[in-house]
């Protein structure tokens, strides 16, 4: 397991990224934390002729609140995120989600930027980051711009980006005072990779009637998904196990996950179900407070 | 792995046929595909580079459009070999028509070996129905053209 | 056999004498071995499960810049024969695939290059023109007529087939109150050692012999097959196996055809080879367990004994059979019918091949496979009776007055007390308040479980075993195979310092710490002045072919070759001490180094006096004594016989015991497993270090928690293995691992010097039983069996949706 030869770069800054995938194109990676890539080169699954580490290039990893915005620039390190005051406090489920990935000496290394473009279909950071409508703020030769979450997961292992843009930020709204938030996952082992995770933002007013859901699902589709019609069932309903457990069946009857020789379809569409139910109990506890 | 499906063309069944025997179409669109040269009727030597992201593999083969019964059947067979391992499958493609349009069914049963497949099973039966999918998307865009 | 004295070492946690150099990373293990102008090989292994080879181009690998040398099947078929194999059918087991490939990881080619990424790089550039063939995985259906052939001269899929009758089946039949009958399958399932196999080979042109540095971990019969193999004496090919080795747990046994392969392509090339393998090519092709598939009859009493036990097994080696295969099948002769008093067998034993990877011993070798289906039979004929599963074994249990107990295939337990060691669990497990905890829970739809297992540990394997596999005719052609040898010298230098050299072959269990305590009290010094040396060279260590550390073997007949060492040793010391002193050597006593005449303590000499005139001063010995100080053992059981003509084997020389008792939960929705209680008891005689006692059941524990719930090669029907790295080959984590409340009762040995039995392989062979009978336990208000392993999550939830519809 020795990876192919390649040719290593050390760009100073983010133009110069930009101009080396322009001018390589499919022949060039970046390297951020290398924790996916470097083991599919030293597999040989991944041969790039030039690899273009943006490890060095400053600004890149830092974490700023803006307005109703936590910018989290794309090089932050995930250990680094999940521990971030200001994300454990607008944004604690990203956290949670963070908390999920892999062991701690690989969130150590391994990047927020990095595994959001790495668009693995069971990993946390896409499903969270659909559930809280972020925002992806890349650079390419046509200059910035801003890439929503819904669009920015394309399929296996494929993200919005073109081909000599690079993600910069991952931009994710700050939750409301009062706003209940869960991520659970079921896997083999500890740190493995998921079967099927999920994540769910709440709100209910003093009633208790949901005013805002929204629940993302992975491990279930070629990508993250959200249950628009179990959210849209939910508003206005008060919030108990009944309503959630048909919120779960419509969030999840039409799913047909692949199966692999760890679970069948059929298990992890049963397991969705669960964990929506799951999912979103946690979340209305942690409406009030008590999480 | 066994991958089914079918697809619709907004098309008659004749024109549909003959876009899928067609040697330029299936070039054009037929994944990652570099090269299809006919050496007899109906076969053909392949190189077509595929793979998700970077994780892309170059694979050398053949590619055969067999049993055809015009215009309503044939049993599309590839094979090919490259670095990341082989690939080798057939699928029986059976074309309908259903009003204005042609359904085309695929029923296909695909083998994957070598590294691919010992470090990839989480993925595969996903990545490959999709490149499926792909091929006749592609297919579709080329008929409205 | 153990005195009762205070203050001995043997027995005690003495820490680890091995850790200090270990943690600092100054362990020698083989890639430490750094040789100069050594290159680099990397191995080209076939992605096909069945093909034929039609043509090799290595030339664009060969101009290659930086590769050395390419070594294929067709060198290796001119250089070397098939290696010899104890089995009748006419196997061509080669280091590499010549014409055909028959799983997918085999050896088609070595590079050999200045480095392992060139190595790699033409790995890349090699052409092979495979014409695949159709493959076949299942074990039932490569038997059948229709199944692809794997060696054409062989014929069929069948590597092995043999019969057996004990005692009287049909009456047992005729007598029973009722016969149940199962079929269960057992995974393949492996041990992944933290160090996968390691190899530096070279070749001396002028005195033409090689020297392999490797991490074997024996038995040292393979050193002598693979002389056979290169057509050389065994003179001419030295292995050295350093100190320090990452564990092997059976793996490393099946590494010899890689030391061949390697040492093939330094001879090709003329250059120092070293290969470390890569954890990919460990997953695919280096060894596992074998799989299997048993079909059961047992015949029973109403009061729960089983009378007769018929049995089929069919055993999976793979693409190929290889020695010590077919022992997959016969390691466990002697202890077939387990805890238990049947006398009764009917067998039919097959070991058969299909295209998967290729098999070794296995932690537990041949015993989890054993008793799984017998343990989880217990379990069903007591569900039959409406009785408690510990009632119906403490009704078939062998009783403590009854041993040594030969069983009805000849094994010869030696000492035991089953039902003391199944109560201890039972007490620790609180188990009258865990049946009332389950009828509790049952009542609210919970899903909890009480899994027992009482087994037998065999160790120390008596050679004679894998000459079951042939018949009695068979046998009888050819010349008899017995013993269990293990050896040790024991020194003294002429100042008075002692060392051991010992060839344990340790890899990792801590043998040296053992020695120096054993060697301790035999001379009453501190363990830190003893020092052992454990390193094996065949040109230079006093080894015989069972040498090697396998089968739990170091705790019995390698400590007892310890000790009779020592006492050679000192029964020199006390003849030349009583020589010097002039008196016989029955009028001394042996205390803090020092030999004193008894009754007068004037009258004395220290030990490195004796030492020293031993060396300095020959004239000072009696007649007929050698110079220096140097007394050596190499020990086999006296037990260690060959089969007689009953196809009875005393397969092992010691026999321990194991009761696991284990309570758990399934979460209904998520399938998922959560262990309430466990307890784990064992009897492996005299403790002689419990810390490392312990680190063995733990390590255990993980093993036969990884086959029972998490580990298994996987295969598609192609072949293609689906396992090839430890994303999908789950091996369990800490996190994993639950809490257990490991115990002893202490019946020691009176065939070992110490007493101590075997504790290396521990709870493999109990967990796998005890997990599938709490499992079906659990499961059991929904009429579910459990007849295969591992039970993953996504199982267990499709068996209950199963049994709702």
């Amino acid at each position: 397991m020795k990876p192919a030869t390649f040719d290593y770069i050390l760009p100073q800054n983010v133009e110069e990224v930009i101009e080396l995938l322009e001018q390589h194109e499919d022949d060039a990676k970046i390297l951020a934390g290398g924790q996916s890539l470097i083991p599919l080169m030293n597999f040989r699954l991944a041969r790039p002729k030039i690899l273009i580490d943006i490890n060095k290039i400053p600004s890149l990893s830092e974490i700023k609140e803006e307005g109703d915005q936590l910018l989290i620039g794309a090089l932050t390190r995930e250990n680094e995120a999940m521990n971030s005051a200001l994300v454990m406090e607008h944004c604690p489920v990203f956290s949670k989600a963070i908390s999920k990935i892999g062991h701690s000496t690989i969130r150590n290394r391994g990047t927020v930027g990095g595994s959001v473009v790495h668009c693995d279909p069971s990993a946390e950071l896409p499903v969270v980051s659909r559930v809280l409508n972020a925002q992806m703020r890349v650079i390419g030769t046509e200059g910035e711009r801003i890439i929503e979450a819904e669009d920015f997961f394309v399929t296996y292992l494929t993200s919005a980006l073109e081909p000599s843009e690079i993600l910069l930020e991952v931009r994710l709204p700050k939750l409301e005072k009062g706003c209940g938030w869960s991520f659970v996952e079921i896997s083999r082992r500890a740190g493995d990779f998921a079967i099927v995770a999920v994540a769910v933002v709440l709100m209910t007013d003093k009633k208790g009637v949901c005013t805002e859901v929204r629940i993302a699902l992975g491990g279930v589709d070629d990508r993250p998904i959200r249950a628009e019609e179990a959210e849209n069932y939910l508003v206005g309903k008060v919030a108990d196990e009944t309503v959630f457990e048909s919120a779960a069946k419509l969030a999840t009857e039409d799913l047909d996950p692949e199966s692999d020789y760890h679970a069948s379809g059929e298990y992890r569409q049963h397991m969705a179900e669960v964990l929506v139910v799951k999912g979103l109990k946690e979340a209305l506890v942690r409406t009030k407070g008590d999480l | 792995m066994k991958i089914k499906g079918n697809y619709k063309f907004k098309a008659d069944q004749q024109t549909v046929w003959d876009l899928f025997n067609s040697q330029e179409s299936l070039a054009r669109n037929l994944p990652g595909c570099e090269s299809l040269l006919e050496t007899e009727p109906g076969k053909y030597d392949a190189v077509v580079t595929i793979g998700v992201a970077g994780i892309k593999g170059t694979y050398e083969g053949k590619v055969e459009l067999a049993e055809p019964d015009p215009p309503n059947f044939y049993r599309l067979v590839g094979e090919g070999g490259g670095k990341p391992g082989f690939v080798k499958g057939e699928a029986a493609i059976k074309f309908s028509t259903d009003g204005q349009n042609t359904v085309v069914d695929y029923n296909a049963d695909v083998q994957i070996g070598g590294l691919i497949a010992g470090v990839g099973q989480r993925m595969l039966g996903g990545i490959s129905k999709m490149m499926l999918g792909q091929f006749f998307k592609k297919m579709a865009k080329e008929l409205k053209s | 056999m153990t005195e009762k004295q205070s203050e001995k070492w043997v027995g005690k946690s003495l820490k680890r004498t091995e850790d200090n150099r270990l943690l600092i990373g100054k362990g020698t293990f083989v890639d430490d071995i750094r040789l100069p102008n050594c290159k680099h090989a990397a191995i080209l292994r076939s992605p096909y499960a069945h093909a034929v080879i039609k043509g090799i181009d290595v030339s664009e690998a060969a101009a290659l810049e930086g590769v050395r040398g390419i070594l294929t099947g067709e060198d290796v078929a001119k250089m070397s024969s098939p290696f010899p194999c104890g089995v009748t059918i006419p196997t061509k087991y080669y280091s590499c695939a010549i014409d055909k490939v028959r799983f997918v990881g085999e050896p088609v080619a070595v590079v050999v290059a200045d480095d392992r990424y060139i190595a790699e790089d033409a790995l890349d550039l090699i052409q092979v023109d495979y014409e695949p063939l159709e493959v076949v995985v299942d074990i039932e259906e490569t038997v059948k007529p229709e199944a692809p052939v794997l060696h054409e001269n062989i014929g069929s899929n069948i590597y092995n087939h043999r019969f057996f009758k004990y005692g009287d089946m049909d009456k047992a039949f005729e007598e029973a109150d009722f016969v149940l009958k199962e079929k269960y399958k057992f995974p393949k399932y492996g041990s992944t050692p933290i160090e996968t196999y390691a190899v530096v080979a070279s070749y001396n042109l002028i005195s033409e012999d090689f020297t392999i540095y490797s991490n074997y971990q024996g038995p040292f019969v393979n050193h002598a097959l693979v002389s056979i193999a290169l057509g050389i004496p065994e003179n001419k090919m030295r292995w050295i196996v350093p100190a320090d080795v990452g564990g092997g747990f059976g793996t490393k046994t099946g590494m010899y055809p890689y030391i061949a392969l390697i040492t093939l392509a330094a001879k090709k090339t003329g250059m120092t080879v070293k290969w470390i393998e890569d954890r990919r090519e460990h997953l695919l092709a280096s060894a596992t367990g074998t799989d299997r598939v048993t079909f059961l009859e047992a015949a029973f009493k109403n009061d729960g004994r089983m009378i007769g036990l018929k049995d089929k097994v069919m055993d999976n080696t793979g693409g190929y059979i290889r020695a010590p295969e077919p022992g997959c099948a016969y390691r466990s002769t002697g202890n077939h019918t387990g805890a238990y008093q049947i006398r009764n067998l009917e067998r039919e034993v097959m070991v058969v091949g299909t295209n998967k990877c290729l098999t070794a011993p296995n932690r537990g070798y041949g015993c989890q496979e054993l008793y799984f289906p017998l343990e989880r039979m217990m379990d069903k004929a007591a569900k039959h009776l409406e009785m408690d599963p510990a009632d119906i074994r403490f009704a078939n249990m062998i009783q403590p007055d009854q041993f040594p107990y030969t069983t009805a295939t000849g094994g010869i337990y030696d000492a035991g007390d089953y039902p003391r060691g199944l109560k201890k669990a039972l007490e620790i497990l609180d188990y009258k308040k865990m049946r009332e905890m389950q009828k509790e829970a049952r009542a609210e739809g919970r899903f909890i479980g009480i899994g027992i297992a009482t087994v037998i540990d065999p160790s120390v394997t008596n050679i004679a075993y894998v000459t079951i596999g042939k018949t009695i005719e068979e046998r009888g052609n050819e010349k008899p195979k017995s013993g269990s040898g293990d050896s040790c010298i024991v020194k003294i230098d002429p100042l008075g310092s002692i060392t051991v050299i010992a060839t344990t072959n340790p890899q990792g269990q801590g043998h040296e710490t053992v020695i120096s305590q054993i060697v301790a009290d035999e001379f009453g010094v501190d363990p830190s002045e003893i020092k052992v040396v454990n390193t094996i060279d065949t040109n230079s260590s006093y080894y015989t072919i069972t040498t090697g550390s396998f089968s739990s073997r170091f705790a019995s007949v390698g400590t007892t070759a310890v000790v009779i060492a020592c006492k050679r040793v000192k029964e020199k010391l006390f003849k030349l001490a009583a020589h010097i002193l002039e008196v016989d050597p029955d009028q001394l006593e042996f205390k803090n180094k020092i030999f004193t005449v008894k009754g007068k303590p004037e009258a004395s000499i220290q030990m490195r006096h004796v030492a020293g005139s031993a060396h300095w001063n020959h004239s000072s010995l009696p007649d007929g004594m050698d110079v220096g100080l140097y007394g050596s053992a190499c020990y086999s059981m006296p037990t260690s016989k060959p089969p007689d003509e009953e196809d009875r084997v005393d397969s092992s020389n010691t026999y321990g015991f194991i009761a696991e008792v284990i309570a758990l939960e399934i979460d209904p929705k998520s399938c998922e497993i959560k262990f309430l209680k466990w307890a784990s008891v064992h009897d492996a005689g005299t403790i002689l270090n419990p810390m490392l006692v312990e680190g063995q059941v733990m390590g255990s524990v993980a093993h036969a928690l990884g086959g029972s719930l998490y580990e298994e090669f996987a295969y598609d029907e192609n072949g293609q293995c689906l396992t090839a790295s430890f994303m999908d080959y789950l091996v369990p984590t800490a996190m994993e691992i639950p809490k257990i409340d490991i115990d002893h009762i202490v019946v020691p040995s009176p065939f070992t010097a110490l007493g101590s039995k075997g504790a290396g392989e521990s709870s493999t062979m109990s967990i796998p039983p005890a997990i599938g009978n709490a499992i079906a336990d659990a499961l059991s208000p929904l009429g579910i069996e459990i007849t295969e392993l591992p039970m993953t999550p996504n199982k267990i939830w499709h068996l209950i949706k199963q049994s709702q519809t």
